[in-house]
């Protein structure tokens, strides 16, 4: 189709021109539309439409996946008075609080390692983002395996190190230690992305005021602190609303690594895993809606906020 | 001298712990049980076996590995074309709301995919797709298509638009300007979206095991994940079908990593 139109577009080159009014009326809106056309339509089918339809679920009865009456608040009522959903909704947020200051801290280190290494820089700058693109799945059973209790590598170097205690050790009999475990394993994935785009937004920090503050005897600590950190911050306020989400979402580690999901009897329950087995095992979409609906409502406040703070610093 | 003591030994532990989970799943897929249950682990495997893999092989692995593939490959060709010519669009046209729609187009990135799952397995049910490549498909573009438009959009904007503009007054037709033109310098964007799409579609689960019940269709998370739960103690097992599942990502990762950085590093920068 390209060819025939370019072809026939080189042999009417003047009659174009002199149509140029109709052409530059179809340039400004027709193609554009035409262009965007595909996009909308998969933002509106299969992003816009189910959010309305969960949003709409929330407020109806829902078993076995059939729409049921309209029931009002009852769902909300009933997750709120859950004390297993209000035990998962704490559980992921300080589960998402330790996961991001542990990222955002581990990326930074690593970004600042590379920033001051030379050429090895490159190699290892593929190397840390390798961790990235190993699927969940696979990283949780190998996570999972590594801290296997008898014969795992995690308890074996914790005992040469000396702390005997964790001789046999089983990680996840107890919902604490799991959550140590899965913590370990989501930080490992997710820190990849972040570091490598704070180096990128480190790079970007070289230049004439660094090199000004360097001139004035600012050392290390100073430079990192006083200009090139705060210079980064929109870059900081993305990162840190990506690695909130991303943690607020962990869903593959969890349902990976703990047996049955979400146990030890319940201690391992995150919104996302509570969520998918309301609708999925249970049956009730009505109810698992509403949970996906204060998620959504928690992000995006989560969101906001972040936006908000980093105006004001500005 | 700080950076003899300091950056280097940091490099190296950033490598190691990187790298190891990668080096235990290989290794651990080669040894035989007998080296795998050992009290102090066995870094090298004194008589690696190959049988766990044939094994694999004569399973239902491949079948799900090319389910996996099929999904995969459509929706990065898929998530390709729209986002190539979505981002052409946002970067060149005065759109109307323009600034809505990027917002819009970034918050997709960061919609929990428990808001998504639930009313797409009713659309899905509804319109017979439940179980097929086609709505697997359609459902991975939600997770994909943002980030991609973005990506690309930020590639567009850094082409001169002059450089179209000149070859459109030597009498080229729009068309031919960007297929010509601009098409071969944003060639790195649509590498870079294409490996976040395919990363992205390969590794998907929640959707996967939701809407892929039936066990021909079962794509490799899926099948992984059942294959874990059901084979716990099969570490040797679990571990060759891991390091299957792994190769793939990892070897296009790698052949595209470049401009996979550059694409990430302009989405981050300028966002």
């Amino acid at each position: 189709m390209t060819s025939t139109t370019s072809r026939r577009a080189q042999h009417s080159v003047v009659p174009a021109r002199s149509g140029s009014r109709t052409r530059s009326r179809w340039d400004r809106f027709g193609l554009p539309s035409l262009l965007l056309a595909p996009l909308l339509a998969v933002i509106l089918g299969v992003v816009g439409y189910p959010i309305v339809r969960t949003v709409w679920l929330s407020f109806h009865e829902g078993e076995y996946l059939m729409t049921g009456a309209f029931n009002g608040v009852d769902n909300y009522t009933e997750i709120f008075g859950d004390p297993y959903f209000l035990a998962a909704l704490l559980r992921t947020t300080v589960f998402a609080v330790v996961c991001v200051v542990t990222t955002l801290l581990i990326s930074l280190a690593i970004a600042l390692v590379l920033d001051a290494g030379s050429w090895t820089a490159r190699i290892v700058t593929v190397v840390v983002l390798l961790p990235w693109a190993m699927p969940r799945v696979a990283s949780g059973i190998i996570w999972k395996w590594m801290f296997n209790d008898q014969y795992g590598i995690a308890n074996w170097l914790l005992v040469s190190l000396g702390f005997d205690s964790f001789r046999g050790y089983a990680w996840f009999n107890d919902g604490f230690a799991s959550l140590v475990a899965i913590t370990i394993a989501v930080v490992w994935h997710s820190v990849p992305f972040i570091a490598i785009s704070m180096l990128a937004g480190l790079r970007a920090t070289r230049g004439e005021v660094l090199e000004a503050a360097r001139v004035d005897g600012a050392g290390f600590y100073q430079q990192l602190i006083r200009v090139r950190l705060p210079m980064m911050k929109p870059l900081l306020t993305i990162l840190g609303v990506m690695s909130t989400i991303f943690a607020y979402q962990s869903f593959d580690h969890f349902l990976v690594m703990t047996t049955p999901p979400g146990g030890p009897s319940h201690s391992t329950e995150v919104l996302s895993l509570l969520t998918w087995l309301q609708a999925f095992t249970v049956l009730d979409q009505g109810v698992a809606a509403a949970m996906a609906v204060v998620t959504f409502v928690l992000l995006a406040g989560i969101t906001a906020v972040y936006v908000r703070l980093s105006k004001e610093g500005t | 001298m700080t950076r003899r003591l300091v950056v280097y030994p940091a490099m190296v532990l950033i490598c190691v712990v990187s790298l190891f989970p990668f080096f235990w799943m290989i290794v651990t897929s080669l040894k035989p049980d007998t080296e795998i249950f050992t009290v102090s682990p066995q870094f090298i495997p004194h008589e690696p076996i190959l049988s766990r893999y044939t094994e694999l092989f004569s399973g239902a692995i491949p079948r799900q590995f090319l389910n996996s593939l099929l999904v995969a490959g459509a929706t990065t060709v898929v998530t390709g074309l729209i986002a190539l010519l979505a981002g052409y669009a946002l970067a060149r046209f005065n759109v109307p709301m323009k600034r809505y729609l990027l917002i819009v187009i970034l918050s997709i990135q960061m919609l929990p995919q428990t808001v998504l799952v639930i009313p797409l397995f009713v659309v899905l049910r509804n319109t017979d797709l439940l179980g097929t490549y086609q709505g697997l498909v359609l459902s991975h573009l939600a997770l994909t298509v943002g980030l991609a438009t973005y990506m690309l959009r930020s590639f567009f904007l850094d082409i001169p638009v002059s450089l179209e503009e000149s070859a459109m007054v030597d009498g080229a037709s729009r068309m031919k300007a960007v297929r010509l033109v601009v098409f071969p310098l944003v060639w790195p964007g649509l590498a870079a979206s294409s490996i976040y799409g395919f990363i992205t579609s390969w590794n998907e689960l929640m959707f996967s095991a939701t809407y892929m019940q039936q066990s021909s269709r079962e794509t490799l998370p899926v099948a992984l994940q059942q294959f874990f739960s059901s084979y716990y103690s099969d570490w040797g097992g679990v571990m060759a079908a891991s390091v299957i599942f792994t190769i793939p990502v990892v070897v296009f990762f790698l052949l595209v990593q470049r401009r996979l950085m550059q694409g990430m590093v302009a989405g981050a920068v300028k966002g």
